[in-house]
């Protein structure tokens, strides 16, 4: 095994792991203040998908076509998120568990469906932007210029969620709501807005990681089922609400996806699963989220 | 209270048993005949499918218009969603024999959901056509009667790769090779294949790794760089549908068929059109029925008028073989005179008939088709708006099916257990 | 009270003996699926009902039972019986090891634990090839001839579906029953009168997983083939859909939800392919409008019959 592979493996485990970020951080988010796991989340990024390809087809004549498709695509999704939370969501925050899973779960089914009846069966094919299409060498080994762009975006969402988190009056409420609704509240704060504003905010960051995905390869029905499994064990082995968590464990989940096919090819995903399970087991919280809220 | 209701249950089993031994059906003149579709309407193969339906529905009203089968059975077409899993795809067949009343069934996308039904059409003695899933099993083991397969099996298109590959190994001084395959059933039956018979016709040659993305993978770039980092002389790929595309596209980005030749993979004419623009020019790929290589024979030259004329595009594989389907039963039920389809199978049996890719026959041993696999080098051409096949090799059914030999031992061995 | 529940049961019975005498084959198909769905869909609820915990990983259970079945009388030739009993053993066995695990955790971590372990249990069978048949499956897998018939089969699922209900039924009204109550209302509580809450719970998962294992086995000839699907997430959803749908609440819930939802489908997909749009939107009417599922709307209004506990409190209470 030579240098140079285990270097082009980590660089795309990398890349693998920043896609994987950019649909768990709203997950984790959305669950760690609102106790929500939302089944849906993949499926509204399989509509930021879609959406970056409807915008991409109405400026394709443009160069820049991509570039405006992606924030457009996801600045539409996080609006279908914000109608989706004051139709469905807002009713089910008294509820218990089950009753809200299976709200998110019913709504897989009914997104998917609309997907089919607005953009049809046939796969979807996003031109890649001129400058993004050719490979990129970093120390002899390729790389898809595309996933440096993907890579890239990964971090500046981390950066802009860590600022926002951690530096903003709101964030520090959010931060807050995390550890206890009823002293938010208790300050006067009104905490549906807060649940509309970060649910708003995860589903947009879903948005834009679909639409981000668009050009990568086709965009296709029943890609999210694929994709929502493995944002459901990235967030769980980074823990639910915490943001660092949920960067480390994208990346852990990325790089033993790249590495376990070169050793255990065909067993990548039963080795995610099994992480999981161990995470679980050993840890329910995650490794960086905190016991409170169990 | 419990030897009551044993009575009673008794007294029921009675009954029924009477009233189901009761109907046996007499086809009249003017009787509708039900055709049933079981396809992946939604799901992975969603792509595929579409096509095959339009075509199913064009064959439909082509024939209807004289009238239906034998000029005198209106055919009714009933289109049910496998959605890609073998429980749904028995469940849409039983429904489809039992409620639709069809005589045929004609599908699947997915091989696990023909082998799934192969059984049940057998079962109620109905006709099953698979004119997309073309996983060898289906008709190699567990034979059924009932089933008629229009499209080259697995082993066939993995034998016509074999000798297109070692041709071209001996030409370029190839030695390594490195497979990547879709983890399911086809992408494992082909690559097996694919090996096997590599191993046979040029033993030199070394497989240096397999691998194995899932079904429904979207991010290929792992495999990428570790098959660019294993540096084999070339890959052979057996990749289907979305997953396919994805594949290439990415691969393409990273200069991977600049660098490492990738014969024989499944382009169908479905990829052709898809990514016209995008589709690296001079890669050596493989297909099941691509129409531009029959434009000679007038029955494809009308269908693919007649599919231009009525959906404004070309007809991709998936529908040339459905449209063949339809008209192989045709001729078939012409040959029995008769619509039942214990009849029908029976004219079907080793029978030639007229398709859209010339005379074909279907062998006895195991109701395969003689039809052809084509390899060719994706080139432009300027009859069409997208890139085909140009130096065009078809590999005959005959030339490229499993030997009688091996069949009768996989079906002493499978009796054995 | 309780002649009025025999009464009930005695006449569901025989409608559910009468009915395919005037039904078409089809429909006695869509009958037996109920039966069996409906023997999956209890069991999930003596999980989710009985214990208060939410498992999506239930058909994993379903599926090994499946696969135990489906194996046993196509490679070895066993028996269907004796084949059904091996599937509730081997049901039973994985639910012990995984189970383990699972009875640690609590709401949430509960569900997504269970989830990993079934998608684990699925790849399992989906990647070995020689001995499942992976994703292509496992086909052959016939009924004795006599019951190979639509109408047979259908008697013996009753026949089956029904004494496994019985002894679920007697579990659930039995002190361990209570038990389990006990435990999903106040777990502490619970392990302050110096129960093993632990044990119990373990008891119940196994016990739970047996009779999926049940159904399971059942499906395989009914079916006449099955596939790693039926071990997938998805159709984990399918009982939580059921027991929703019918009401959590009575044990009768899990039952009444099968029938609303197995009826529907064969219903639904016979004139649009829109059945996951449907089943989504009435999964969101019963979660917003119906809490408590139709078995609920029977309590609040049926004031004949007898008042139940409520739906399960607050699962995700408690510390992992």
């Amino acid at each position: 095994m030579d240098l140079s592979l285990l270097f082009a493996q980590a660089l795309s485990g990398l890349s693998r792991g920043m896609m994987l970020f950019l649909i768990a951080s709203g997950l984790s988010l959305i669950f760690g203040v609102m106790n929500i796991l939302n089944f849906a989340h993949a499926t509204l990024w399989l509509v930021g998908a879609y959406a970056c390809y409807t915008f991409w087809f109405l400026l394709q004549t443009h160069d820049f076509a991509v570039w405006l498709a992606i924030p457009l695509a996801a600045l539409s999704v996080g609006l279908v998120g914000w109608v989706i939370e004051v139709v469905l969501i807002r009713r089910v925050y008294d509820r218990e568990l089950p009753e809200q899973l299976l709200l998110t779960y019913a709504l897989v089914l009914i997104l998917g469906d609309l997907i089919k009846i607005t953009w049809g069966v046939d796969d979807k094919l996003i031109a890649r932007p001129a400058m993004l299409s050719e490979p990129v060498y970093i120390a002899g080994v390729p790389i898809d210029s595309y996933f440096i762009f993907v890579i890239a975006v990964g971090f500046a969402v981390y950066l802009a969620l860590w600022w926002f988190l951690q530096k903003t009056r709101y964030g520090h409420i959010v931060r807050a709501a995390v550890f206890s609704r009823e002293m938010v509240s208790a300050l006067g704060i009104p905490i549906p807005i807060i649940y509309t504003g970060v649910f708003v905010l995860g589903i947009f960051i879903a948005g834009l990681a679909g639409a981000i995905q668009g050009p990568v390869g086709s965009v296709t029905l029943g890609m999210d089922m694929a994709v929502v499994i493995q944002a459901f064990c990235v967030v769980i082995i980074g823990g639910f609400g915490s943001l660092p968590g949920t960067m480390v464990s994208s990346i852990i989940v990325g790089e033993v996806y790249a590495f376990s096919i070169l050793f255990w090819p065909g067993g990548a995903l039963a080795l995610i699963f099994i992480l999981t399970a161990i995470v679980l087991i050993v840890r329910p919280w995650g490794l960086f989220g905190t016991p409170l809220r169990a | 209270m419990r030897t009551k209701s044993l009575l009673c249950l008794a007294a029921v089993l009675a009954v029924c048993l009477t009233l189901v031994s009761g109907g046996m059906t007499q086809a009249r003149a003017g009787e509708p005949y039900n055709l049933g579709a079981a396809l992946a309407i939604t799901g992975t193969g969603a792509l595929y499918c579409q096509d095959g339906v339009d075509a199913i529905k064009l064959a439909v009203e082509e024939i209807n218009a004289k009238g239906g089968f034998l000029g005198q059975h209106p055919i009714k077409l009933y289109i049910r969603d496998t959605h890609t899993k073998p429980d749904s795809a028995v469940r849409a067949t039983r429904d489809l024999i039992l409620r639709d009343k069809v005589r045929t069934v004609l599908g699947t996308y997915s091989s696990a959901c023909a082998v799934a039904i192969k059984p049940v059409c057998l079962e109620y003695k109905v006709l099953h056509i698979p004119a997309i899933s073309n996983s060898e099993g289906i008709t190699l083991t567990n034979f059924s009667p009932y089933t008629y397969q229009v499209v080259p099996n697995s082993y066939m298109q993995a034998k016509a790769v074999v000798l297109g590959v070692a041709a071209l190994a001996k030409k370029k001084g190839w030695k390594t090779f490195a497979t990547i395959a879709s983890d399911y059933e086809w992408g494992r039956s082909t690559q097996q294949n694919t090996v096997a018979l590599l191993k046979q016709l040029a033993p030199d040659l070394k497989l240096i790794k397999e691998f194995w993305p899932p079904l429904g993978e979207t991010q290929f770039t792992s495999y990428i760089t570790a098959i660019m980092a294993q540096k084999p002389d070339f890959v052979i790929g057996s990749i289907a549908s979305k997953d396919n595309v994805a594949w290439m596209k990415q691969a393409k980005a990273y200069g991977f068929f600049k660098k490492i030749p990738y014969p024989g993979s499944l382009i169908s004419v479905t990829e052709l059109i898809l990514q016209a623009k995008t589709l690296d020019r001079g890669l050596v790929g493989l297909c099941r029925a691509p129409f531009f290589a029959h434009m000679d024979v007038p029955m494809m030259a009308n269908f693919v008028k007649a599919f231009k004329k009525k959906y404004n595009r070309y007809p991709s594989d998936w529908a040339v073989m459905e449209y063949d389907a339809v008209y192989g039963l045709k001729q078939g039920i012409e040959k029995a005179k008769s619509i039942d389809s214990a009849k029908v199978k029976d004219a079907l049996k080793g029978a030639t008939i007229d398709t859209t890719r010339g005379k074909l026959y279907f062998r006895d041993i195991d109701n395969q088709l003689s039809c052809s696999s084509y390899l060719g080098v994706v080139a432009d051409d300027p009859q069409y708006p997208f890139p085909i096949y140009h130096d065009l090799v078809e590999v005959k059914g005959p030339d490229s099916w499993r030997p009688e030999k091996e069949i009768i031992a996989a079906r002493a061995a499978e009796k054995k257990k | 009270m309780g002649k009025k529940k025999w009464t009930w049961a005695g006449a569901v019975f025989a409608a559910l003996l009468l009915l395919p005498t005037v039904l078409g084959e089809f429909w006695v198909l869509v009958l037996t699926e109920i039966l069996i769905m409906g023997l999956f869909a209890v069991s999930f609820n003596m999980i989710f009902g009985y214990m208060g915990q939410l498992s999506f990983g239930h058909a994993a259970y379903y599926g090994v039972g499946a696969y135990t079945t489906g194996l046993l009388m196509v490679k070895f030739g066993l028996p269907l019986g004796p084949s059904l009993l091996a599937s509730m053993v081997m049901a039973g066995a994985v639910a012990l090891v995984l189970g383990y695990f699972c009875i640690r955790l609590t709401g949430i971590y509960f569900a997504i634990l269970t989830m990993a372990f079934g998608q684990l249990i699925f790849y399992i069978i989906f990647q070995w090839y020689s001995f499942t048949g992976g994703d292509n499956g496992l086909q052959g897998i016939k009924p004795p001839p006599m019951l190979e018939g639509a109408w047979s089969y259908y008697y013996f699922a009753l026949l089956v579906v029904t004494a496994a209900v019985a002894v679920m039924w007697v579990i659930s009204e039995s002190p361990f029953g209570y038990t389990m109550r006990a435990i999903r209302d106040n777990i502490q509580r619970t392990r302050f009168v110096g129960l093993n809450t632990k044990k119990y719970m373990l008891i119940n998962f196994v016990v739970a997983a047996m009779f999926a294992g049940l159904a399971g086995g059942l499906w395989g000839p009914f079916n006449r083939s099955i596939s790693p699907d039926l071990c997938n997430w998805h159709q984990s959803g399918v009982p939580v859909f059921m027991t929703i749908i019918g009401g959590p609440a009575g044990f009768v819930g899990p039952l009444i939800g099968s029938v609303i939802y197995t009826f529907l489908m064969a219903f639904v997909t016979g004139f649009t392919e829109y059945w996951p749009l449907t089943i989504g939107i009435i999964i969101t009417m019963v979660v917003l409008f119906l809490p408590g599922g139709v078995w609920g709307l029977v309590e609040r209004y049926g004031a004949a019959l007898p008042a139940r506990e409520g739906p399960p409190d607050d699962p995700e209470g408690g510390t992992p």
